[in-house]
C-alpha cells in the first residue's frame, strides 16, 4: 500500500493506493503558516479506514522549500568559491560570494593549489554562517580542491552543514552549481527541522514505513538522504502532477499534457514515456541552478481565472479575484463559463449564468459569452504550447547528423489534469486539432504521482585515459585507470557500478533495474599527429518513472 | 531589442573532420564547449544561443563556382558552417540581439571564389556566403570585413577583390613565413576597387601591444573613413602564443580588447588550433566583449610563457603602419591612376595551390573596367590532381546592378568559350538574377 501526499497551493491532497487501485483519497485546505498541521489532517483523514500496517511507503510532494525560498526563510550561507580564470561572478550569485585562489582546468589539471590561509581568514570574517557552500569551477572534472577547501571550513567553522557544488549535479556549468549548493544550504535547516518533525508525527499514528520525498525531476530520495540535498526537494507540486499523468494515463507516444489548476495551467511535453526535462536545470529566484527539473510551463489560465470583458473583447486571466461566482466568488471566473457552456457540472448555476451575463457583450447569450471566454482561455493554452514547440526546435544540438536528420516533436495527443480539465483539456486539442484524454482519477494525480514516483539519480562518469583517471563528481570520486586499456566499454561498465552503488547508498531499493544511458561522448586527444589517449564521457540514470499504473473510478471528495 | 547583447551560434560540429589527426577535427571546439558551458555563458541574460540553419546550395553558389559544382565538393557541415553564419547574421538584422558571433566549424577564409576542393581547411568562404546573403535579402551595400585570423584571408581577399564596396582588412603573420604566403602590401584590390584590400603582413612574434597598435592606428581609423553599413569580424584565433601553426604572441586578453574596440556586428570564427590551451579562453573572452560583459578575469594558466615583443618589431610595425597611412590618404588618386593606366580591362594570371587536396589551379582573371558598373569578370581556370587528373572550367560573372554593356559582353564570352571548346564546363554567374547556369 502507497500513502502519497502532495501539498498544493490551495488544498493537500492525500491518497492510498494498493494494487494499482486508488483506494482512498481526501482533501484539506492547505495551511500555509503550519504546513505540517494540514498535512498530517489529510493523513489521519485517508488512513480513517486502512489498516496502517499494510502501508509500505509514504511519499511526500511539499512547497516546504518552495515557501522558504519565497518568503526569504533562509539562512545565511558562507559562499566559498574557486572561480579560476573566466567569468566574473560578482553580481550573478543570490548571495555575495568569497573567493578563494586555487583552480582546477577544463581537463580536471590543478593549475593553482587552494590557500588554507585564505579559508582560515574568511572563516573568521563569517563566525555566524552555520551552512557553508563550496564550488569550484571544473570541479565536475577534479572534485578534490572542493573537498579540501570543505575540509579546511569544516575545521575552522564547525558549520551545521556543508554543500559541496560538484556533488549536486556531475554536470557541466559552475554557474548552476554556484547557485544550487548556495541554496541547498539556505534552505537545509528549515528542511531538516521539517522533515524530522514528519518522521516524528508518522511515528506517533503508527506508521513505520520509510518517507521518501518528491524531487523536481520526478524521482524520490529517502528523507535520510533529502535531508543532504533538500534544493532537490523544489517545484515537486509540478512534478507530481507529471508523475501521476505518467501512472493513470501513461503516454508512450509524443504528447502533451496539462495540468490544469484553480489559477495556473502547468503544461509539459512528452516523448516515449516521459516528460522532456528543462535544459540545464530548473531557475530558482530567478537564478539558473543544476537541480534536474521537468521543462514546464505555467501560463496564467485555471479554474479560478477571472474573466472580464477589455476594450470590447473578453479577456481571461492570469489574475484571480477568488472562486468561481458559482462556488460564492466575487467576480466571472473560467468555472462559471464551464458550467454555462454545460462542460462541468458543478456549482450553482443561476450564479454563473450570472457571471456569463456580467461579460456578455450586449445582445450576446450567457452561452455565447461563456463560450468566447472559453475559446480565449484555450487560445493562450495553446499560444504556450506553440512557443514551447517552436523552442524545442530551436533547442542547439551539436552535431551536423542532428541539424540533417534531426526529427521534429510533433505532438500526438493532449492529456488533461486537475480541476478544469474536462471542460478545458478538450478545447486545447480541437484547437490543436489533436485527440486529448483526461484519465479517471485526475482530480488527485499530484498525489497519485507523489504516493507512485520511483527513486531517480544520475551520475556522470568522465574518463582522460591520456591523464590515466576518471571522475564521478556526485560521488566525489576520482580514481586511476589504465591509459592503454581503458575503453568506452570500461567506462559504461564502471558508471553501471557506481550507479548501483549510489543506489544501494541512497537506500534505493530497485536498484539499477531502471537504469538508462543518457549520453555518450568519445573524443581522441591528439599530440602532434599522434593519438596519446581519449576523454570519453557516460551519463547514466535510474529513470524518473512510477511505481505502478493506476487505474481509479473518480472518487469523491 | 529583447536586451539580448549578443547572438552565439555554437556549433561544434562534433562529428565532422578532414581527417581524424588533421588540426581541422571533431575535438577542435570540445574543450570551447566545455569552458563556455562551465562558466554558464549560455545562462547569462545577455548572451543567447541560436540553433544554426542548413544553408542552402543556392547560398553558397551566389559566391562560389564549384568545378564541376559545388554540391559535389562539400558536405553537410560546410552548409551548416555557412548556414550557422547566416543564422547570426540574421539574428543581428532582426534586432534581436545587437551582435553576434557565429562560432562554428569548418571555416572558410581560404575558399576563393572558384573551388575545385579543399585549401587551408576550407572548401566554402562562409563570410562571403553571408556577405551575399545579407545584400540580397537586407539590401546592404557597403560592407567592412576584418580578418584577424593569423593566416591571410586569400580567399574572402579573392572574392571581394574587384569591389569597392567591400572593404576587407587582413593582419596576419607575413606571407614569406606563413601559408598562404599572400597577403603583401601591394595586394590592393584591382584598379576600379584599388584600397579597398588592406593587407597587414606582421612580422613573427607580434603581440597584443603591436597588434593594438595597428588596430588603433590604422584599422579603426580606416573603418571610420570607409563608413561601413556592416562590419564583419573574421574571427581566427591562430595568433595566439601557443599556436601550433604559427609565431604570434597575441593573448585572450588581446583578442577580447580587439573584439570590444572592433565592435563588430557579427563575428565568425575562423582559424585557431590551439584547441586546449587557447580556444577556450580566447572564445570566452571574445564571447564576453561583445556582450559587453567583463573580461578582466579571462586569463591563460600558461600566460607566463607568452613572450615580449622585441624592439625591432615594435619599429618594423610602426614603419608598415605609418606607410599604409600615406597610402590610404592618397586612396582616391592612386585608384584614378591605376585605373587610367589599365585601360579597358585589367588582367591577371596566377597558380593556387590546395594544400589539402593536393591540387594545383592555374587561373587567368579578367575584369571590365566599366564606367558605368562594376565590371563583368570572366575566369578561365585549369586544375590538376588526384583523382580526377585534369578539369577546367571558364566562367563569367555579372556584377550586382552591371550595366547592359557588361552584361551582354559577359554572357558572349561564355558563349564563345563554349564554341571553343577548350574548357570542360562553362559557368555564368548573375549577381542580379542570383542565378548560376551551367552553360
Ligand atoms: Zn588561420
Ligand atoms: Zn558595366
Amino acid at each position: 500500500m502507497l500513502l502519497g501526499i502532495d501539498v498544493g497551493g490551495t488544498f493537500t491532497d492525500a491518497v492510498v493506493i494498493r494494487n494499482g487501485k486508488i483506494l482512498a483519497s481526501a482533501k484539506t485546505p492547505t495551511t500555509h503558516y503550519e504546513l505540517l498541521n494540514g498535512i498530517i489532517t489529510a493523513i489521519d483523514k485517508v488512513l480513517a479506514k486502512i489498516n496502517l500496517r499494510e502501508v509500505k511507503r509514504v511519499a511526500l510532494s511539499t512547497t516546504i522549500v518552495t515557501n522558504a525560498l519565497v518568503e526569504g526563510k533562509i539562512d545565511k550561507v558562507a559562499l566559498l568559491l574557486l572561480p579560476g580564470p573566466g567569468l566574473n561572478l560578482a553580481g550573478l550569485t543570490p548571495a555575495q560570494p568569497y573567493f578563494l585562489s586555487g583552480y582546477t582546468d577544463h581537463r580536471g589539471r590543478e593549475q593553482a593549489a587552494p590557500v588554507k590561509d585564505e579559508v582560515v581568514a574568511v572563516c573568521r570574517e563569517i563566525k555566524d554562517c552555520k551552512a557553508v557552500a563550496v564550488a569550484g569551477k571544473f570541479a565536475v572534472r577534479n572534485p578534490a580542491q572542493e573537498q579540501v577547501v570543505a575540509g579546511w571550513a569544516g575545521e575552522c567553522l564547525k558549520p551545521a552543514h556543508i554543500t559541496l557544488g560538484a556533488e549536486l549535479s556531475g554536470a557541466l556549468n559552475y554557474l548552476r552549481r554556484v547557485n544550487s549548493a548556495y541554496y541547498n544550504s539556505a534552505v537545509w535547516r528549515i528542511f531538516t527541522n521539517f522533515a524530522v518533525a514528519i518522521e516524528a508525527a508518522l511515528a506517533e499514528r503508527g506508521v513505520a514505513a520509510p518517507v521518501y520525498i518528491l524531487k523536481a525531476d520526478g524521482g524520490t530520495l529517502p528523507l535520510a538522504a533529502a535531508k543532504a540535498r533538500p534544493v532537490e526537494a523544489i517545484f515537486t507540486g509540478p512534478a507530481a502532477s507529471v508523475l501521476g499523468i505518467m501512472a493513470l494515463a501513461a503516454p508512450e507516444g509524443p504528447a502533451v499534457s496539462l495540468d490544469i489548476g484553480g489559477t495556473t495551467t502547468d503544461i509539459a511535453l512528452w516523448q516515449n514515456g516521459a516528460p522532456l526535462f528543462a535544459p540545464g536545470g530548473a531557475r530558482v529566484n530567478g537564478f539558473p541552478t543544476a537541480v534536474r527539473s521537468f521543462w514546464l510551463r505555467s501560463v496564467g489560465v485555471g479554474g479560478d481565472s477571472y474573466v472580464r470583458r477589455e476594450n470590447g473583447r473578453i479577456a481571461v486571466g492570469p489574475m484571480r479575484r477568488g472562486p468561481a461566482m458559482a462556488n460564492g466568488g466575487p467576480e466571472p471566473a473560467v468555472t462559471d463559463a464551464l458550467i454555462v457552456a454545460g462542460l462541468i457540472d458543478y456549482g450553482d448555476v443561476a450564479l454563473a449564468r450570472q457571471a456569463m451575463t456580467k461579460v456578455a457583450a450586449t445582445g450576446q447569450t450567457p452561452e455565447d459569452a461563456a463560450w468566447e471566454a472559453l475559446r480565449t482561455a484555450a487560445d493562450i493554452v495553446c499560444q504556450a504550447i506553440r512557443d514551447m514547440l517552436a523552442e524545442q526546435a530551436a533547442m542547439p544540438v551539436y552535431k551536423v547528423e542532428d541539424i540533417v536528420y534531426g526529427e521534429k516533436f510533433i505532438p500526438k495527443l493532449v492529456i488533461g489534469v486537475g480541476g478544469a480539465a474536462l471542460g478545458l483539456a478538450p478545447l486545447v486539442a480541437e484547437q490543436m486539432e489533436l485527440p486529448w484524454q483526461v484519465p479517471p482519477g485526475h482530480m488527485v494525480a499530484n498525489a497519485v504521482g507523489a504516493a507512485s514516483a520511483r527513486q531517480t539519480t544520475e551520475i556522470t562518469l568522465r574518463a582522460d585515459t591520456a591523464q590515466g583517471f576518471y571522475t564521478v563528481p556526485e560521488l566525489g570520486i576520482k580514481r586511476d585507470i589504465d591509459r592503454r586499456r581503458f575503453t568506452l566499454d570500461d567506462a559504461w561498465a564502471a558508471a553501471d557500478n557506481h550507479l548501483a552503488e549510489r543506489a544501494a547508498a541512497g537506500g534505493l531499493t530497485e536498484a539499477t533495474c531502471h537504469s538508462e544511458r543518457l549520453y555518450e561522448e568519445e573524443f581522441n586527444v591528439i599530440r602532434g599527429f599522434n593519438t596519446i589517449g581519449k576523454i570519453i564521457t557516460c551519463k547514466l540514470q535510474l529513470k524518473p518513472g512510477v511505481l505502478t499504473q493506476v487505474t481509479a473510478q473518480e472518487v469523491g471528495q | 531589442m529583447t536586451g539580448k547583447s549578443l547572438g552565439l551560434v555554437f556549433f561544434p560540429a562534433f562529428d565532422w573532420a578532414i581527417t581524424p589527426s588533421h588540426p581541422e577535427r571533431e575535438e577542435r571546439l570540445l574543450y570551447t564547449r566545455d569552458q563556455i558551458v562551465e562558466e554558464g555563458l549560455l545562462d547569462l541574460p545577455a548572451i543567447r544561443e541560436y540553433r544554426p540553419r542548413l544553408a542552402q546550395i543556392q547560398d553558397a553558389e551566389r559566391v562560389h563556382i564549384g568545378v564541376p559544382d559545388i554540391a559535389s565538393l562539400i558536405t553537410d557541415a560546410h552548409l551548416v558552417s555557412a548556414g550557422g553564419a547566416i543564422t547570426a547574421a540574421e539574428a543581428v538584422m532582426h534586432r534581436e540581439v545587437n551582435r553576434a558571433f557565429a562560432l562554428v566549424r569548418p571555416p572558410g577564409h581560404h575558399a576563393m571564389r572558384v573551388v575545385h576542393g579543399t585549401r587551408g581547411f576550407c572548401t566554402i568562404n562562409i563570410e562571403a556566403i553571408m556577405v551575399e546573403y545579407l545584400r540580397r535579402y537586407y539590401g546592404l551595400n557597403r560592407v567592412a570585413i576584418v580578418d584577424t585570423d593569423v593566416h591571410h584571408g586569400d580567399g574572402t581577399q579573392d572574392i571581394f577583390y574587384h569591389d569597392p564596396d567591400t572593404l576587407f582588412i587582413s593582419f596576419h603573420q607575413d606571407g614569406r613565413t606563413l601559408y598562404p604566403g599572400t597577403g603583401a602590401i601591394h595586394e590592393m584590390g584591382s584598379p576600379g576597387a584599388l584600397c579597398s584590400t588592406v593587407n597587414i603582413p606582421l612580422p613573427p612574434g607580434t603581440t597584443d601591444a603591436g597588434l593594438h597598435y595597428v588596430l588603433d592606428n590604422l584599422v579603426l581609423p580606416v573603418l571610420e573613413d570607409f563608413k561601413p553599413d556592416i562590419i564583419i569580424n573574421s574571427a581566427g584565433q591562430d595568433n595566439h602564443y601557443s599556436d601550433p601553426l604559427a609565431n604570434m604572441a597575441v593573448t585572450a586578453q588581446g583578442y577580447a580588447l580587439l573584439a570590444e574596440k572592433l565592435k563588430a556586428d557579427i563575428a565568425v570564427l575562423e582559424g585557431g588550433y590551439s584547441i586546449e590551451d587557447a580556444l577556450p579562453y580566447v572564445n570566452t573572452g571574445i564571447i564576453l566583449a561583445m556582450a559587453g560583459l567583463d573580461y578582466s578575469r579571462v586569463i591563460e594558466p600558461d600566460i607566463a610563457r607568452c613572450p615580449r615583443q622585441s624592439d625591432a618589431n615594435t619599429r618594423y610595425i610602426a614603419k608598415l603602419v605609418t606607410e599604409w597611412q600615406e597610402i590610404w590618404h592618397a586612396r582616391n588618386k592612386l585608384r584614378h591612376e591605376a585605373v587610367a593606366k589599365a585601360g579597358d580591362f585589367w588582367q591577371r594570371r596566377r597558380g593556387i595551390y590546395y594544400d589539402d587536396s593536393g591540387i594545383q589551379e592555374q587561373r587567368t582573371e579578367t575584369v571590365r573596367l566599366c564606367p558605368r558598373c562594376h565590371g563583368y569578370l570572366t575566369i578561365s581556370t585549369q586544375a590538376e590532381g588526384y583523382p580526377f587528373g585534369r578539369k577546367s572550367a571558364f566562367a563569367a560573372i555579372i556584377p550586382r546592378n552591371a550595366c547592359p554593356v557588361c552584361r551582354n559582353q559577359a554572357h558572349d564570352a561564355v558563349q564563345k568559350a563554349k564554341k571553343e571548346g577548350r574548357h570542360d564546363h562553362c559557368f555564368i554567374q548573375d549577381k542580379d538574377k542570383d542565378t548560376l547556369e551551367h552553360i
